[in-house]
């Protein structure tokens, strides 16, 4: 008869991020005005929240500290906008990610989304006319995984919003967006 | 009207579903196939057989020495195995055969190849992105897996003897179809199609590895049928024999 070992493998707390592998997250914020021109005089706020989906494209890329995998996927903005009048935004929003994972446990990452976003808030303040607008976001965060398969997320984002030109005026809304919150993968 | 306009839902919800369907799917395909040589089978006499020794697994991914998978150790045990060409099976670091009878030591390097195109990946995912997620369907990924193996085997007498094959093979895969599964496949189907390769090789050398010094301890010869497992399919032996009298 022949005899085959087996090997025993402890179970491996380092995340196991492949190519397919997906992203379930919600992430939450409060939104800060960032008046940038003299145009800009509207004081927005509010909390924002953005469950989101993702899917891994790469394997690491890179042999040095920039190695990372690139992940797409879309996530849903919602905003509560209770300044300067309670108002709402929703967008959807495709988005890209680069996660640096040098580290196995602490992994920072850079993302930039993108999409069509209604609000409300449109044609009640000077800088936008329209409630159809575009959203664009560019962020920063970092992810700590609390086990292989779940992460705690804390970063900032940078959100611009106009209406791309298709009434006047359109001097766009910028914010600052601190967030933290979750996500899963499998 | 209303018949048009029928059809027109009737084709969307078709249209919709091929294209959800293909948005979805993956494929593989498998170039550079090892040399493709008639499947060897032969009968030998089971008292024959000496016992193996599986020392070495050595692999490297693009040139940089890696850790053996355990689901890769087993596919290669499970491979030599399948020949039926040897009486036992052992791998270093466990078990041993007894020093004083004669085995078969062999060694196995993978040099394995990966490319997963991460510039064209990300483009295209950025496409797919900008495009509202409208042309994943349409706009594919690539994922190249290539794999040398070179197998040595020694005798007892140290005696030895090098067995090379190589393939490779490709994944292709849509957004939604792309999954850690289709990647393993891939690699599984390659790493098969080398094994079965190699495998064929060393069977057709079954002499070799035969303790032809030793006499029939029966008048009774028990045979046992051998030759490399054809990928995806299992080895039927055409008579099996009792368990060796070493064991």
């Amino acid at each position: 008869m022949a005899v085959l070992a087996t090997s025993v493998h402890a179970a491996d707390p380092v995340p196991e991020i492949t190519i397919g592998t997906q992203e379930v997250g919600l992430s939450a914020g409060y939104l800060l005005p960032e008046r940038l021109t003299k145009h800009h005089v509207t004081k927005q706020q509010g909390p924002a929240f953005m469950p989101s989906w993702m899917i891994t494209l790469t394997d690491p890329i890179g042999d040095s500290w920039y190695r990372g995998q690139v992940s797409i996927g879309a996530e849903v903005v919602y905003i509560q906008f209770q300044e300067p009048v309670l108002t709402h935004g929703v967008g959807f929003n495709p988005k890209i990610k680069y996660t640096f994972v040098a580290d196995n446990r602490i992994r920072p990452y850079v993302e930039f989304a993108g999409g069509p976003f209604w609000t409300d808030l449109g044609n009640k303040i000077p800088e936008e006319s329209s409630e159809l607008n575009f959203i664009l976001t560019a962020g920063v965060g970092i992810s700590f995984f609390v086990t292989s398969q779940a992460s705690i997320n804390v970063g900032y984002r940078f959100q611009h919003f106009s209406n791309a030109g298709t009434s006047y005026p359109n001097y766009g809304i910028n914010s600052s967006l601190p967030f933290g919150g979750f996500s899963y993968f499998f | 009207m209303t018949t048009r306009h029928s059809q027109f839902l009737r084709q969307s919800v078709a249209g919709l579903i091929i294209v959800l369907a293909s948005g979805c799917s993956h494929w593989i395909e498998l170039s550079d196939q090892a040399t493709p040589l008639s499947p060897s089978q032969t009968t030998i006499s089971s008292n024959l057989r000496v016992p193996l020794l599986l020392e070495t697994i050595h692999i490297t991914q693009n040139g940089a020495p890696v850790a053996i998978p355990p689901a890769l150790e087993r596919q290669v045990l499970g491979a030599l195995e399948s020949t039926r060409l040897f009486s036992q099976y052992f791998q270093s670091g466990y078990e041993q055969p007894a020093s004083h009878e004669p085995r078969v030591t062999v060694r196995l390097t993978m040099n394995t190849h990966i490319d997963p195109h991460p510039g064209e990946t990300a483009w295209s995912g950025f496409v797919i992105g900008a495009s509202m997620f409208l042309l994943s369907p349409v706009i594919w990924f690539d994922y190249d897996y290539g794999t040398e193996m070179v197998l040595e085997a020694e005798r007892w007498d140290g005696q030895t003897k090098q067995y090379t094959a190589s393939s490779s093979g490709s994944a292709h895969y849509y957004l939604f179809g792309a999954s850690p599964h289709v990647i393993e496949e891939l690699k599984g189907q390659v790493t098969d199609t080398c094994l079965t390769s190699l495998l064929d090789q060393l069977v057709r050398d079954a002499p070799l590895y035969l303790a032809d010094s030793s006499p029939p301890s029966e008048t009774t010869i028990h045979t046992v049928s051998v030759g490399a497992r054809r990928s995806g399919t299992d080895v039927h032996p055409v008579s099996t024999s009792p368990p060796a009298s070493s064991q």
